[in-house]
């Protein structure tokens, strides 16, 4: 009874939080300035009609001149069928917008994510088992390393020294022109020459090594910190204590408790790393993906288009939270549910 | 005072209730007294700036002071005013007062000598970016001067080479502003955001996690239901988006990443607080008649001061890359100079003139790098679960 009532709680909390979303992102739309008022009353303006009426035009042709609690319904029921707004600024559906771009950010953001998590987690596993050991300090300062770099800073360096240092450089009498990557990212070649050509791929490792630093160290302090919160409780000391070895406690007692956070840790920090990260990355490396699209639509005031991406982001931590709520009551037994 | 002098005052005191009292009312209203005393001054102050003196007129100057008449007080001077002046009266004076204490953490801070060394790098940052504009001139534009490089390297950013001279220690970029003095002026900027939104963040959060713990029940869960919604909005697109429809002011950014990072807080604060309310200290103030709020924050909030110490240390460096991304992106407030702007600008000529990208970045990386170092060392000393290892 008690765990049951416990998730069905949780599933009705996920759905009110996914509400109380949405409504604060209404709230946001109707707030903010609408770029194409603007533009219908400048146009009006310039062509030497009357302004005011073009923006009631506009209003009408939009529904903005219907009452607030029916554009709030119409908005929605406009999410939940998958009408997600017009982009001005781009002349298409905010969903079309999202679906050409999403390709060019998973292309480095996917490869980053499986190899940080797995070098990560293995890495803070690592050195949580071995604290305070040498190879638990090398990987502290690749922590450090990671956290404490400006991702912008780092891009522009890693593009001063791969993309215009190697031009003319040479170690022990090799040239290094051939490794030349390029400086910005050409969205012609995964179109011309493939998704997973050489040539793309070479364009992609700069980002993708960006990417990895920032999440690759948020992993391996949060596991680390995990393994040492655990190491020294009573059910590994127990299993230690009937002979169990590294491996089999790390793997069989750590790991289990431990793990569950990694889909919070997956879906909230990674996510938040990955949109403020990706949304840096793509602007220096000139990437026309999901990051792209949002600082676009924010310099062009393109509410439709920026909300589109902010409320995927949003659904998917909503969502992430609930599996991480729900994983624990399977992998960790010493949860008591009864009084929740 | 010698120990002998000590026991006997306190046996004295021990048999002495009344006096006992009032020594410690007049020591509290003391330290408080100089408190509200400088805050009323800053209040005072700043009311003055805002409602009296004209914009763009140095306050200084509009009282016919000499000294200080190039100062115009902004807002977020203001703030960082108030800012230093909380942080000296209820975290210097209180260590200050309490010398055993503090000789204890800096014991335990010690044993990191990465840590401590680190440390001297941030004091020597601080007060370059705290004194520094004081005493220096901000970076004035000078095309003639554009694309100096750092001294002792020659450099050809437009064809021709050049050296690098003593007037420009560090080069300058390309609108022929001096590296160093904007480096100087940055490094004020990253001060400002790094402890003003520091203050905001922890303070709100150690306030929520407080009452949401002591206070429990309906308080508690909608407290922290409002968390919940908060973690789960991706922040820094919300705050480009923020920032673009209100204006990137310098106060404006500071206040939005206070008032929106406070969530870690609150849950860290709001764990150990449950446990502290349990506390008999708790119960026998209770039961003298303390009200909520003086429980909250004469017992809960003081008691916790280590996790909140804590979790200032790792939110801090993320409030100075956030300011200094959020600039790179070019949100930032015209005639300000961040770090993130100097980067920004020096792009173009990355190939020709890379000393513009390349300095600042150093600065901003080693500056937080440094940080966590500290923060780390200060997460062992303060924690006393740290000792316990194989």
């Amino acid at each position: 009874m008690g765990m049951k009532w416990y998730i069905a709680r949780r599933i009705a909390w996920t759905v009110f939080a996914t509400w109380l979303a949405l409504t604060i992102t209404f709230g946001l739309l109707a707030l903010s300035p609408s770029a194409g008022e603007l533009q219908a009353a400048q146009q009006a303006a310039m062509q030497g009609g009357n302004a005011e009426e073009a923006k009631e035009n506009y209003q009408e042709r939009i529904g903005l001149d219907k009452p607030f609690h029916e554009r709030y319904l119409d908005w929605l029921v406009g999410i939940v069928t998958l009408n997600w707004g017009w982009s001005i600024s781009r002349q298409q559906t905010v969903l079309t917008a999202i679906g050409n771009a999403y390709p060019y950010s998973l292309q480095y953001i996917l490869p980053s994510t499986i190899f940080t998590t797995f070098v990560g987690y293995g890495l803070g596993l690592w050195g949580g088992m071995h604290r305070n050991q040498p190879s638990d300090y090398a990987g502290m300062v690749i922590a450090f390393f990671g956290i404490s770099i400006p991702n912008f800073w780092f891009a522009i360096m890693l593009i001063l020294i791969t993309g215009v240092w190697f031009q003319d450089a040479a170690v022990l009498g090799v040239a290094l022109q051939p490794f030349k990557l390029p400086v910005f990212y050409d969205s012609d070649v995964p179109i011309s020459q493939g998704w997973l050509s050489v040539a793309n791929i070479k364009q992609l490792i700069l980002p993708t090594v960006v990417l990895s630093t920032a999440s690759l160290a948020a992993q391996m302090r949060y596991s680390r910190a995990q393994v040492l919160e655990y190491v020294n409780s009573d059910f590994v000391k127990t299993a230690r204590a009937k002979g169990g070895s590294d491996a089999y406690v790390l793997f069989r007692h750590i790991l289990r408790v431990a793990l569950v956070p990694l889909t919070n840790i997956l879906v909230g920090t990674v996510l938040g790393v990955v949109f403020a990260g990706s949304l840096i990355i793509e602007q220096v490396f000139q990437i026309p993906g999901l990051g792209q699209l949002i600082f676009k639509g924010i310099t062009n005031n393109d509410t439709a288009l920026v909300l589109g991406p902010v409320l995927i982001s949003t659904f998917l931590v909503i969502f992430g939270n609930l599996i991480e709520d729900l994983l624990y009551t399977v992998l960790d037994p010493r949860v008591d549910y009864s009084d929740r | 005072m010698s120990g002998e002098n000590d026991y006997a005052d306190l046996t004295f005191r021990n048999l002495n209730l009344d006096e006992e009292e009032e020594s410690t009312n007049i020591q509290v209203t003391a330290g408080s007294l100089g408190q509200i005393l400088t805050l009323g001054l800053l209040t005072v102050g700043y009311l003055f700036d805002y409602l009296v003196v004209t914009e763009n007129t140095s306050m200084f100057a509009y009282m016919g002071s000499p000294v200080l008449a190039a100062w115009d007080v902004s807002s977020v001077d203001w703030m960082f005013m108030y800012t230093l002046a909380l942080l000296l009266f209820n975290a210097v004076l209180p260590l200050y007062n309490n010398p055993r204490l503090t000789g204890y953490y800096w014991r335990q801070f010690r044993k990191n000598r990465l840590a401590v060394f680190s440390g001297w790098i941030v004091i020597g940052i601080s007060l370059m970016g705290l004194l520094g504009p004081i005493l220096f001139d901000p970076p004035t534009l000078s095309l003639t001067d554009a694309y100096l490089p750092p001294v002792g390297i020659t450099a050809r950013p437009e064809g021709t080479p050049i050296s690098g001279v003593w007037k420009y220690p560090l080069g300058t970029n390309h609108q022929g502003q001096g590296m160093l003095k904007l480096l100087v002026y940055g490094a004020r900027v990253s001060l400002q955001i790094a402890l003003i939104s520091t203050l905001v963040a922890t303070g709100i959060g150690a306030v929520v996690g407080a009452t949401g713990a002591f206070v429990g029940g309906i308080v508690d869960e909608v407290l922290f239901r409002y968390v919940d919604v908060q973690s789960v909005f991706p922040v820094f697109i919300f705050l480009l988006y923020l920032v673009y429809l209100f204006g990137a002011e310098l106060y404006y950014i500071i206040l939005i990443f206070g008032f929106f990072s406070w969530e870690g807080t609150a849950r860290l604060v709001r764990a150990e607080a449950l446990q502290r309310t349990e506390e008999a200290y708790v119960q026998a103030s209770e039961a003298a008649g303390a009200s909520r709020s003086w429980v909250i924050g004469r017992h809960i909030i003081p008691n916790v001061s280590s996790t909140i110490v804590t979790v200032a240390t790792l939110i801090l460096p993320s409030f100075v890359l956030g300011e200094a991304a959020l600039a790179f992106l070019g949100f930032s407030e015209p005639g300000t100079f961040s770090w993130g702007t100097t980067i920004a600008g020096g792009r173009g000529s990355l190939s020709t003139a890379p000393w513009i990208s390349t300095i600042p970045g150093f600065f901003l990386f080693f500056f937080v790098l440094c940080v966590n170092s500290v923060g780390d060392a200060l997460t062992d000393a303060v924690d006393p679960r740290g000792e316990s290892g194989e």
